[in-house]
């Protein structure tokens, strides 16, 4: 060829053409799992101004940093006393394994923090690894016990999640096998599509009745979070707080499923930096800052996410996929398992299939076998000591002793969109964008 | 709010005063009176008269009242003389509820086993997602009865309302009245027998014929309440199947001629 230049159409990338012809092939929308895969403004997109002449910092390894967490303070007579920032996301036995489930609720508890169930009930051994679990109340309500309910550490009303606000769960048929079936008294081998409204509220008013019931039904002891997915979170986080939430938790577009439409994944919700902000906005707006706790999620990955979460005003942070990647998920090792399911290490989400090659996101027995409990929660809990490290690293190279101390002062914006978003201004200027 | 102690049952309850009947059993103790109680207060004192191993007890004007005995774990019977509201007897196990009144939306919601009669009408979602145990309604039932329904009974002695038993996945419903429209949308298994109208079925829900079997079923469920099955032209919906797994539309299949 004389002239090989490849033109490439910026409308009909290749990834765009791949999309039209697989629809095509398959005459419905594309399901996977994972999460958003489009880049978005980020948490990374702020940076820290630590102490130098105008602040003190605090020796970095040694010196004290509390990281004690509180959450359910405000009508619960047992509220959630954790001792680092960072809990478990709900991710429901069905989209993962047993041992996944059971390892996750170890590391929680040696780290002296939460973990949370799913969409699938309640596991007798989860609640045994568990020294504080919450219990998910889901539109499908499968497996919902009121047993377990008395059992649980703290209910988290879920009306929605970040890779899917607005729409229901799935769980295709290979998942569902005789045990995951019974739990939720559904037929064997359906593709399962849980309801994305709740069968016994609908509207925010009701949503206080609601939770009066579940509070009746635990005397008041347990606190009730209200879990949402980032879309107009300033209504939404006001109308939460007016039902009777102690905790929201909110989760940003970046959040993780076991399987959805890819569409929901990357064309719905706000990510997770702006909705923190929007969050906060919100609770001080009506006065309940410090009052209603806010946990937060969804791309959350290391001790620089906590703490700038933390420094947006979140009191916590959830982390679901990066919990499941510390134990595995991505992992180089049975390769030739990532490449049966035409995917290899770092880029697989193919947890809609079942075929997890390395037994996370599995009800296959065999797979399930290459991941022993106890390493690994041993993985999962280091990774949640490394990255409390990281955050008490910065916390006090920022001067503070305690992690919940860090504040907005403290951070810039390198990007115009976060300078928007956070409200911040732009590293090295007195700009913040908008205003 | 003031906390209810059980010591204060005292005022509530006289069971010492009260005859015993000849055959020894319990019997019922003094009415629960709502009036100037709390929903916490109440639903303390219907946990505190369980405890004492009472029969029955008669609750007096819960004048529409939300949340009144959920969370109960009693096959005491509770005697409501009114209306309640949302929620009357959700998330249950062993209730035995007897309601003389209307109740409000999600009646016996996630109720694991046990009996509710609603003597008047149940408003929207009544037996939402229940578990188990069954629940009467005498007269009508609203919007989106059943829905969810994961292995418990419902009868309906008067009409249903839109959007029932939708996304059911076991159990039963018996409607001697009509259904309205979009009945049945995606359940996945169960069955709903219809003594009136359909409206119109939901996605996925189609009419098959009753066996013998099941008119045997009616006859005993409906013969509680002195209701002769025959007397109706029941029809059975169930799950047509079609939605289970995705599958892509058969463009030259539907255009066969």
């Amino acid at each position: 060829m004389e002239n090989p230049i490849l033109h490439t159409s910026k409308t009909y990338t290749p990834e765009a053409i791949h999309a039209i012809q697989e629809r095509a092939e398959l005459g419905r929308y594309h399901i996977r799992g994972f999460g958003a895969f489009r880049n978005v403004p980020r948490l990374d997109d702020l940076v820290f101004l630590t102490a130098s002449l105008t602040r003190l910092p605090l020796e970095g390894y040694r010196e004290k940093c509390e990281t004690k967490t509180m959450l359910g303070t405000r009508y619960a007579k047992r509220p959630i006393e954790l001792e680092i920032p960072i809990t478990i996301a709900g991710m429901s036995f069905g989209a993962l394994s047993r041992n996944a489930k059971v390892a996750l609720g170890q590391a929680a508890t040696w780290m002296g923090t939460s973990t949370t169930t799913g969409d699938g009930g309640m596991l007798a051994a989860e609640r045994e690894a568990s020294a504080q679990l919450v219990y998910q109340c889901l539109p499908s309500r499968y497996g919902f016990d009121p047993k377990d309910l008395k059992k649980a550490d703290a209910v988290e009303i879920v009306v929605g999640q970040g890779a899917k606000p607005g729409g229901g769960g799935l769980l295709l048929g290979q998942k569902v096998n005789q045990v995951v079936a019974g739990m939720r008294s559904l037929p064997e081998g359906v593709d399962q599509r849980s309801p994305c409204r709740h069968p016994d509220w609908i509207g925010p008013d009701d949503l206080r009745i609601k939770i009066e019931e579940l509070r009746e039904a635990t005397d008041w002891q347990i606190p009730i979070y209200v879990k949402m997915g980032a879309t107009r979170v300033k209504d939404d986080v006001k109308l939460a707080v007016k039902a009777g939430a102690d905790v929201i938790v909110l989760d940003g577009m970046e959040g993780g499923t076991a399987a959805t439409q890819s569409i929901f994944q990357e064309h719905v919700g706000i990510p997770t930096l702006p909705a923190i902000v929007q969050a906060v906005e919100a609770l001080k707006e009506i006065g309940v800052y410090g009052e209603v706790q806010l946990l937060v999620s969804g791309g959350i990955r290391s001790g620089p996410d906590v703490a700038k979460a933390l420094a947006l005003g979140a009191d916590a942070v959830s982390i679901g996929t990066a919990s499941l990647i510390a134990m595995g998920c991505n992992k180089p090792i049975y390769v030739e398992d990532y490449h049966k399911l035409g995917t290899e290490p770092y880029h697989c989400h193919h947890c809609h299939t079942g075929l997890c090659p390395v037994g996370i996101a599995t009800q296959e027995a065999s797979l399930m076998e290459r991941l022993p409990v106890e390493e690994a929660a041993t993985h999962v809990a280091n990774y949640l000591q490394a990255m409390v490290m990281e955050t008490q690293a910065i916390a006090r190279a920022c001067g503070k002793s305690n992690v919940h101390n860090l504040e907005r002062e403290d951070l810039v914006a390198l990007t115009l969109e976060a300078s928007a978003m956070a409200k911040l201004p732009l590293a090295g200027t007195d700009f913040v964008m908008g205003q | 709010m003031t906390d209810f102690a059980v010591a204060d049952l005292t005022t509530l309850t006289s069971t010492s005063s009260t005859p015993t009947p000849s055959d020894g059993s319990p019997v019922d103790c003094q009415p629960l009176d709502c009036n100037g109680l709390t929903t916490r207060e109440i639903n303390q004192a219907l946990k505190a008269i369980a405890a004492t191993g009472q029969a029955s007890v008669t609750v007096l004007n819960p004048t529409g009242r939300h949340n009144l005995a959920v969370g109960l774990e009693t096959s005491m019977l509770i005697r409501f003389e009114g209306s309640v509201g949302y929620y009357c007897g959700g998330l249950s196990d062993h209730a035995n509820l007897d309601i003389q009144g209307n109740c409000g939306w999600s009646v016996g919601e996630n109720l694991m086993s046990g009996q509710i009669i609603v003597r008047g009408d149940a408003s929207a979602n009544a037996a939402a997602t229940a578990r188990g145990g069954k629940i009467c309604v005498l007269g009508n039932a609203g919007a989106r009865a059943g829905i969810s329904l994961k292995g418990a009974t419902l009868i309906v002695l008067g009409n249903i309302g839109a959007g029932s038993a939708f996304m059911m996945q076991q159990g039963r419903m018996i409607v001697c009245g009509d259904a309205g429209a979009n009945l049945a949308d995606s359940i996945y298994e169960g069955e709903i027998f219809v003594g009136g109208a359909i409206a119109s079925l939901g996605a996925d829900a189609q009419v098959e014929p009753l066996t013998e079997a099941d008119w045997q079923m009616l006859d005993r469920e409906l013969g509680d309440w002195n209701v002769k099955a025959q007397d109706y032209a029941f029809k059975k919906v169930v799950c047509a199947k079609q939605l289970y797994n995705f599958k892509p539309r058969d463009f030259a299949q539907e255009n066969a001629i």
